[in-house]
């Protein structure tokens, strides 16, 4: 199947469900960690043409720039793994019945974890 | 009342357009109705699926607004967005001509539902029995929901799965408990949001999976 359909299908949130916006996020998370993953492995090996380079690469990300780019990634954790954990305990078969109140749970958690977390990255790059 | 209704084509002869026809229509009627006035007295082209009118079928299927529905019982007025209702077919299925889609990757699988879920009808045409499913109207409306069953053509789909889980007497086909089966859910549940008749596939594929883990479940072959 062609990219562009499947992007389609798994991102398609119009009209649709707060338990298929939930699948959105948690496919959209999921690949947002994974290119950070790359971007990780890029940013680890500018070791390997000196301190410097290392250096450069992270004083980038100091300031202004870190606090977004680390918000957005720890918002990314966060919502893939209380969404995650949301997913396993319905897809093992249990909390069926009270499905929608424990993803409701697992949002409002979400929330409470990323706001805390921005809040003590601000205080970390202040 | 003014509608336009938009139509997406898709004829074998031709690419995709999508063509608008203005009709009168009161608030209160289907959108099949309004389908079908097109179809007589605009277009004779236009082709649909349709038999009970009303709900019970499954052949009315499509996709309302960006919404799937049973076109039978869905009233214009309540899903009309500024007068314009856009009817497209249902997602996951091959088109076959406009709004008529090919639901054989739902049916030709139905040799894996055991026969507790099916009734048998009285009716006879000559030696063929009929048989229909109890609680499912094998709509399709779940696969064209679903975002994994739009985008992996093996997974036997949200329908097949549950009604064979409610089917199953402690044994199920190997396929069942494959990639392509129970495992290929992701808890969605867009299925059982959109089900017209509140059969909640997601919700027992889910319970399959758990009895599968537990072991209460037999894999033959
Ligand atoms: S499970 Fe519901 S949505 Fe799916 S085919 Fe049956 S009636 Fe239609
Ligand atoms: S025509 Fe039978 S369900 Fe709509």
């Amino acid at each position: 199947m062609e990219l562009v359909g499947v992007l389609k299908s798994w991102f398609r949130v119009r009209g649709r469900s707060f338990e298929h916006f939930s699948f959105s996020v948690r496919r959209l998370t999921g690949v947002v960690m994974a290119l950070y993953l790359l971007l990780h492995l890029i940013d680890i090996s500018t070791l390997v043409l000196g301190k410097e380079a290392y250096d450069a690469l992270l004083g980038l990300f100091g300031g202004r720039l870190g606090l977004v780019a680390d918000s957005l990634l720890w918002s990314a954790l966060v919502l893939h793994g209380t969404l995650g954990v949301y997913s396993a305990i319905v897809e093992l078969g249990y909390m069926l019945e009270h499905r929608r109140l424990l993803l409701i749970l697992a949002w409002a958690l979400a929330v409470v974890l990323i706001a805390v977390g921005v809040w003590v990255i601000a205080c970390a790059l202040a | 009342m003014k509608y336009r209704l938009v139509v997406r084509r898709v004829k074998a002869t031709g690419g995709r357009r999508f063509d608008v026809f203005e009709v009168e229509a009161e608030p209160d009627e289907s959108v099949l109705d309004v389908v079908e006035r097109v179809s007589l007295q605009g277009d004779r082209t236009l082709t649909f699926e349709h038999a009970c009118h009303h709900g019970v079928c499954g052949a009315c299927g499509m996709v309302i607004n960006g919404v799937e529905r049973l076109a039978c019982i869905t009233r214009i007025g309540e899903v009309a967005r500024g007068g314009v209702v856009v009817v497209e077919p249902l997602r996951g299925f091959r088109v076959v001509s406009d709004l008529a889609v090919d639901k054989s990757r739902m049916f030709g699988k139905y040799r894996l539902v055991t026969p507790t879920t099916l009734e048998k009808l009285d009716s006879r045409l000559d030696r063929v029995e009929f048989e229909k499913l109890y609680d499912c109207t094998e709509c399709g409306i779940c696969y064209s929901a679903c975002p994994i069953a739009n985008t992996f053509k093996d997974y036997l789909g949200p329908s097949l799965l549950a009604i064979v889980s409610r089917s199953a007497e402690g044994r199920v086909p190997a396929v069942i408990d494959s990639r392509a089966g129970v495992w290929a859910c992701h808890a969605a549940f867009e299925c059982s949001v959109r089900c017209p008749v509140d059969f909640k596939p997601g919700e027992s594929i889910m319970r399959l999976r758990r009895r599968l883990l537990k072991g209460e479940v037999e894999v033959e072959g």
